[in-house]
């Protein structure tokens, strides 16, 4: 662990502008009373959750916030981690520097992306309160911790320690904590309840971190606590280089200057991501560059002459330089069941819809768009809808009506959808909350304040497909629920009501009770598919069970086909009927002979997935009559998916077939995660 | 000219062809069925013989096929029963105590009042018998009524009751019960020269204040909005028993000349007994729509409900007539409505002074 903690520490580079926080404190979420707690709690749990996802641990996050002085609004917070701890030497410089911190130089999906940081926080509780900050960090190499408290002279930059020791430090309960982080600070603050509150900010980081099991006590002394539900930890994203569509002038200078590669392709290939031995030939034709040009003795017109060439600007024989496009396993998406597990904990729903699109890029900048819709309980009936807006996994609280994901929803008609809208534009109404997470290497907010994605095209765009992709979905639930609706009133027509009438009219009359199997048949007239996906709590495993009825007067065949979850690693087990797999998760059984007023059984379970994950089976079927409860196969949509697979497949070969030299391909293996028909996850 | 069977043989054997239909069916290998009359204006005729509005001939069938109707058949399964066994025990039951036995049903159970109201109609029509057949009552209770009217009411002691409804009555008048046949009811005397019936309590206090049934040797029945089968039952025995015309004062909306529709011409929903209940000889005193221009009366918009129901009269057979569909017509050009009481713009005894003296005179009944 400490290897870790260590390697992390490394890293980090620093950048001397203390003095601008105090300037500035208004950019950086600590310009009111109420939002500064907010700001300080969200640092504190954005390092807390960043650093538990680099060192593997599933993240125990404990919050607590205490009124110290009620006439001076004096509250005191307390966050603690299950982290890896820091090492004492690099203390000072997590807490008393400003922009210090490995993400800020690094290209990828990080929460604190701009890294104010819990400096901030520090300097903060020092400017209202002039108390330092009390920190005691444990790594897991060590026996004893390390307990300091930090200020900051904000002229210099630079961290004042102080009361310096080492500690055995135990938990409430008496037992040794092993690794961790513990941070105490005092500040002028206000808290306060409703949507933009520290508790609303806690609630919605829990939903987009459903491995996290969060706590928090607030100044009343009421705790809340957010379980984890998923044992799995974000995909470990690796850091990108920079891709030449998304490079400014002033960072390709300093590029450059800070090079000590001998050669311009070298330094294009080796600091670049897109760029391959061709292309880094043909951009320095196109900048008029010598190919052996040494980087760091550029001048300013050449550099801007590659400048341009990345843009396209300038070209090579009239066409601009063909650049691959950034890998995407930079990204790390929640993925569809988390989201749906991070909703449905916080949220008493009835139905939930989810999907994710598959990564794309807007200006060298890879990024990816989930949206999440949610039925549920307890969620205002006529009031708008409640937004969740999400850059990298942090909670957007602040600036909803100027954002771009507001903005997206707002030009969606959900009126299809079952949602109230007036005129079909603008925020929708009714008992629901609509979820959207963007996850991005370089997310651009409107202002230094990130509250707000300010306006990009393709950002709009993959974010509109994911709304009008997961809408599908939902609509083909409401359609299959509404029939199901009926045919539950057809059964009780049949298993009920029918009987009870030749019953009583037997009764009536003195006369024998009449047989009932013609009189159902004409009720029907049809062939009726039930099924059922239930979690079974004994096995943990999913159970399905799909019964077809043929109530209509002649036998009937079909092949039936269901969807499973085989993405996220679903298989299917006690699948007496046999069948066999059609596709990518679809699975297909044969129903040779169904005689009139007869049932056929199609029973198995899956494994290989937690409670929640898999609530609903979608039916399908070959054959001439129509089944209630069931969906016609399209046989396009089958060739569809196989195509994709098949796709899939070739992405995982090698994307170039490079030529020479002593260059290590920055892309990655691995494909970059695909969404199917079905919308399952990668 | 009564529809009432008063045979509980003959009651049980009509019950019972309703409940073999849907045997039959069965047995045949077919859904169950029950076969009635449609109950809308789409089939009710004027009929010559009778002078009043009857259902036609268009049969609907409702059968087993979807939820809502088999259940309303297996209700009516049991409300068969439920009859025969008040039959054989000589007990009668209200039609909202039927509802709340149903509690005990099971799947034959009623939704709501109105489902066992209208089933029971279902089968008055489909057996030609009455609810007194069935020995089911009404809940509603029947009008007031003020004049000098003599009757012999049938006590609950058995002993026959002699009341005058103008001097052995308080202000309220004479409530007439929900039975007002011949066993219950004698019609003995009377010294008035018209009935005139009266929609709204308010207006009918307002005529008593003022004396107005003896100013002009009438009696005031109150009706409380749409008329129960008791008081129009009543009215049409006193027109056809003394001989004496009947006035309808009614609001001016569209759906006062539903009210006046009723009691001249015959319900919709009880287009099988109209001939018992119906009065063709009345006649519509207003407030008609001449009267809110004529009287400059203070009026409300129509409403976009008001305006369905106009346009719905248009094309009910019993509002054929010109003279109709010139009110309705002129209603929906004005696009206004008047209450009785906006009469009293001009004053409360504007209405018994002059506006009743003036209309009634016009109709040559003063």
């Amino acid at each position: 662990m400490s290897g870790i903690a260590t390697k992390m520490a490394k890293g980090q580079k620093q950048i001397a502008i203390s003095e601008f926080f105090e300037k500035n404190k208004h950019f950086l979420g600590f310009d009111t009373l109420q939002r500064s707690i907010i700001t300080a709690v969200k640092e504190a749990v954005d390092n807390s959750l960043d650093a538990c996802e680099e060192a593997r641990i599933l993240p125990d996050i404990n919050i607590k916030i205490t009124k110290v002085d009620m006439k001076r609004d004096i509250l005191e917070l307390q966050s603690q981690d299950n982290g890896p701890g820091i090492p004492q030497k690099s203390i000072e410089k997590v807490f008393g520097q400003l922009l210090f911190g490995s993400r800020f130089h690094a290209i990828r999906q990080s929460r604190g992306q701009q890294g104010i940081g819990i400096t901030g926080v520090v300097m903060y509780g020092q400017l209202t309160t002039g108390k330092p900050t009390h920190v005691i960090s444990k790594i897991a190499s060590e026996s004893t911790a390390a307990v300091v408290d930090i200020g900051i002279d904000t002229r210099k930059n630079k961290a004042i320690k102080s009361n310096q020791d080492r500690m055995i430090w135990e938990d409430d309960d008496g037992s040794i904590i092993e690794h961790g982080l513990r941070v105490i600070t005092r500040m002028k603050g206000k808290y306060q309840r409703g949507r933009q509150s520290v508790f609303q900010y806690l609630r919605m980081t829990s939903i987009v971190n459903p491995h996290a099991s969060i706590t928090f006590t607030d100044p009343e002394g009421e705790t809340f606590h957010w379980p984890r539900v998923s044992e799995k930890l974000p995909t470990k994203v690796d850091s990108i280089k920079p891709h030449p569509h998304g490079i400014e002038l002033g960072q390709l200078q300093r590029m450059c200057k800070d090079s000590s590669d001998s050669r311009m392709t070298v330094f294009l290939r080796q600091n670049f991501s897109g760029v391959s031995m061709r292309a880094a030939k043909e951009l320095c034709d196109a900048a008029d560059l010598d190919v052996g040009a040494k980087p760091r003795l550029l001048k300013p017109d050449h550099v801007r002459a590659l400048l341009e060439s990345f843009q396209g600007e300038r070209t090579n024989n009239g066409k601009a330089v063909k650049l691959l496009a950034p890998p995407t396993n930079c990204l790390s998406p929640i993925e569809e069941i988390l989201i749906k597990k991070g909703l449905s904990k916080t949220i008493d729903s009835k139905f939930i819809a989810t999907m994710t699109r598959v990564p794309n890029v807007s200006h060298g900048n890879p990024f990816q768009v989930e949206v999440g819709l949610i039925f549920g309980e307890g969620l205002g009936g006529d009031k708008p809808v409640e937004i969740l807006r999400f850059a990298n996994r942090v909670p957007l609280m602040y600036q909803q009506g100027g954002c771009l994901l507001t903005k997206a929803i707002e030009s969606i008609d959900w009126r299809q959808y079952g949602l109230d809208q007036a005129g079909g534009r603008g925020v929708p109404k009714g008992q629901a909350a609509i979820l959207i997470h963007l996850a991005s290497t370089n997310v651009q907010f409107t202002s230094e304040a990130k509250e707000a994605l300010s306006d990009n095209e393709s950002v709009f765009e993959e974010t509109r497909k994911a709304m009008l992709e997961m809408g599908r979905g939902l609509r083909k639930h409401l359609e299959k629920k509404k029939k199901m609706a009926k045919t539950r009133e057809k059964f009780e027509l049949i298993n009920d009501i029918l009987p009870a009438i030749a019953a009583k009219s037997a009764a009536i009359l003195n006369r024998p009770v009449p047989a009932l199997s013609g009189s159902i048949t004409k009720i029907m007239s049809a062939v009726i598919c039930e099924e059922e996906t239930e979690w079974n709590r004994e096995t943990k495993i999913t159970d399905v069970k799909i019964t077809l009825f043929n109530y209509t007067s002649r036998a009937r065949s079909y092949s039936i086909l269901v969807n499973w979850p085989e993405k996220a690693g679903a298989e299917i087990t006690e699948n007496e009927r046999g069948g066999r797999k059609e596709a990518m998760g679809i699975w297909g059984w044969k129903i040779e002979t169904l005689e009139p007023g007869e049932k056929a059984l199609i029973e198995y379970s899956l494994t290989g997935l937690e409670k929640g994950d898999w609530t609903e089976t979608e039916v399908f079927f070959r054959g001439s009559q129509d089944v209630i409860g069931a969906t016609k196969l399209d046989e396009k949509m089958l060739t569809q998916i196989r195509a994709d697979e098949a796709a899939l497949n070739q992405i995982e070969l090698p994307e170039e077939e490079d030529e020479e030299e002593d260059y290590l391909p920055s892309t990655v293996e691995g494909n970059p995660g695909q969404a199917t028909l079905f919308g399952g996850e990668q | 000219m009564m529809s009432r069977v008063n045979d509980p043989e003959l009651t049980k054997q009509r019950l019972h062809a309703v409940v073999e239909e849907m045997y039959d069916r069965i047995v045949k290998g077919e859904p169950p069925t029950m076969t009635l009359p449609v109950r809308t204006k789409t089939n009710i005729g004027f009929d010559k013989k009778l002078g009043v509005y009857k259902y036609g001939k268009k049969r609907s069938t409702r059968d087993a096929t979807n939820l809502r109707s088999a259940k309303n058949l297996l209700r009516a399964l049991h409300v068969v029963e439920f009859i025969e066994e008040m039959i054989e025990a000589g007990k009668s039951s209200t039609l909202r105590e039927m509802y709340y036995i149903s509690e005990g049903w099971g799947y034959g159970k009623f939704a709501s009042q109105n489902d066992s109201n209208n089933l029971a109609e279902d089968l008055e029509v489909v057996t030609s018998c009455l609810r007194e057949d069935f020995k089911l009552r009404p809940e509603e209770d029947g009008a007031r009524m003020i004049g000098n009217i003599t009757l012999e009411e049938l006590n609950r002691r058995g002993q026959w009751m002699r009341i005058n409804a103008r001097d052995d009555v308080g202000d309220s008048g004479y409530g007439v019960p929900y039975n007002v046949e011949v066993e219950k009811i004698q019609l003995i005397e009377h010294d008035v020269k018209f009935l005139m019936a009266i929609e709204t309590g308010g207006m009918f206090d307002r005529l008593i204040e003022n004396g107005f049934d003896e100013a002009y040797d009438c009696a005031l029945i109150h009706l409380k909005g749409q008329p129960a089968r008791s008081t129009r039952r009543i009215i049409k025995r006193m027109n056809e028993e003394w001989d004496i015309p009947v006035v309808v004062f009614l609001d001016g909306d569209p759906w006062s000349f539903r009210i006046f529709a009723s009691i001249a011409y015959g319900a919709i929903k009880t287009a099988h007994i109209s001939e018992y209940l119906a009065t063709p000889s009345a006649s519509y005193l207003g407030i008609t729509a001449d009267d809110i221009m004529a009287y400059d009366l203070p009026s409300d918009d129509l409403s976009k409900k008001d305006i369905e129901a106009l346009e719905a009269e248009l094309t009910d057979p019993r509002f054929a007539d010109g003279w109709w569909q010139d009110q309705i017509n002129m209603m929906l050009d004005l696009g206004q409505k008047a209450e009785q009481q906006s009469l009293a713009k001009y004053g409360l005894d504007f209405v018994t002074d002059t506006y009743l003296p003036e209309k009634l005179g016009e109709m040559g009944l003063i």
